[in-house]
């Protein structure tokens, strides 16, 4: 059915993940997590797939001594979102 | 948010949208700096005309408590970037645009403090003497130079941030407040420097500290939500 989707994108977790990454310059780990409710585990699962395909640089560093994971979406990963939102609009209007 | 959900074309697009919506519903500015160098310019603006008009002294330069706002102005940045979850796209532009402009107003005072000092030494190496003279009493009285209507040229300035903030975040309070601050601009070109300093109190009042307690109270609004 969705054959021209990208089966990276086309999940509700990962899709919502770039839809946040997407309206911001970069995203703290807790930022993503508070605004899809999902479950760290779930998510740090699904944040590595994005970053595998290299559609988001994750940079894991320290602040105030708690570790912070900050996420920001790559070139490659507006492309791939903006293919997948046009694909979807293709679809709605068949 | 479970990762297996299997989503319709236009399930995916809903999900777009709201996640973008919660985005953007997550950047709202607390207002905290716009109401504190609102109420310090207010103050010092409206605090100077008094002593003016009314012929008193405060014992000291009110505009010094400008300065003093600094201090209060780095814990609250410090504050805010430690808070900070996201970073929004055009945080970086805005943040650069109200930096420039402190530089800015800092460049401005120390070009009104020592422009007028330089030029009477200037004219005093040359072995020339500026001289005014009452036109009743017929005496003469050294003249040292001074930068006429200064506050005008601070008002000008007060209004490039605010404008810009305004017209790029479609903000209602800080577009008027920007507009108005070149109203008073004009104004101040023919009003003696006390009645400039006054509307430099006002201008304090409707560039930020009005449109930082409209952001405050949406801000609150939206954390309580």
């Amino acid at each position: 059915m969705f054959k021209d989707l990208d089966p990276i994108l086309h999940s509700q977790l990962r899709l919502a993940v770039m839809s946040l990454l997407i309206s911001v310059k970069e995203a703290e780990f807790t930022f993503l997590k508070e605004k899809t409710n999902a479950t760290a585990g779930n998510l740090s699962v699904q944040i590595q797939k994005l970053k595998e395909a290299g559609y988001i640089d994750v940079v894991k560093k320290f602040k105030d001594n708690y570790p912070q994971t900050i996420c920001k979406v790559t070139s490659a990963g507006v492309k791939a979102f903006e293919k997948y939102v046009k694909n979807l609009q293709t679809y709605l209007v068949k | 948010m479970e990762e297996q959900a299997q989503l319709t074309e236009k399930e995916s697009l809903d999900l777009i949208a709201q996640m973008i919506r919660k985005a953007k519903s997550s950047f709202h500015e607390s207002g905290t700096s716009a109401i504190l160098w609102g109420s310090v310019v207010a103050l010092a603006g409206l605090i100077n005309f008094a002593e003016e008009n009314w012929n008193f002294s405060i014992g000291f330069d009110i505009w010094l408590i400008v300065l003093a706002a600094l201090i209060p102005q780095i814990f609250i940045s410090v504050k805010e970037r430690k808070n900070r979850k996201a970073i929004a796209h055009d945080s970086t532009f805005m943040n650069a645009i109200w930096l420039v402009y402190g530089i800015s107003i800092f460049a401005l005072l120390f070009y009104f403090n020592i422009v007028p000092w330089m030029t009477d030494r200037e004219i005093k190496e040359a072995g020339n003497e500026l001289l005014i003279r009452n036109i009743h009493t017929g005496s003469l009285e050294h003249f040292t130079p001074n930068i006429f209507s200064h506050f005008s040229l601070l008002l000008i300035l007060y209004a490039i941030p605010t404008l810009a903030t305004g017209l790029g975040f479609k903000f209602r309070p800080m577009l008027l407040g920007g507009i108005l601050c070149y109203v008073f601009f004009v104004t101040s070109c023919f009003t003696s420097t006390k009645w400039d300093m006054g509307l430099n109190g006002l201008a304090g009042i409707f560039n930020w500290l009005v449109p930082g307690l409209i952001l405050r109270g949406r801000y609150l609004k939206g954390k309580s939500c």
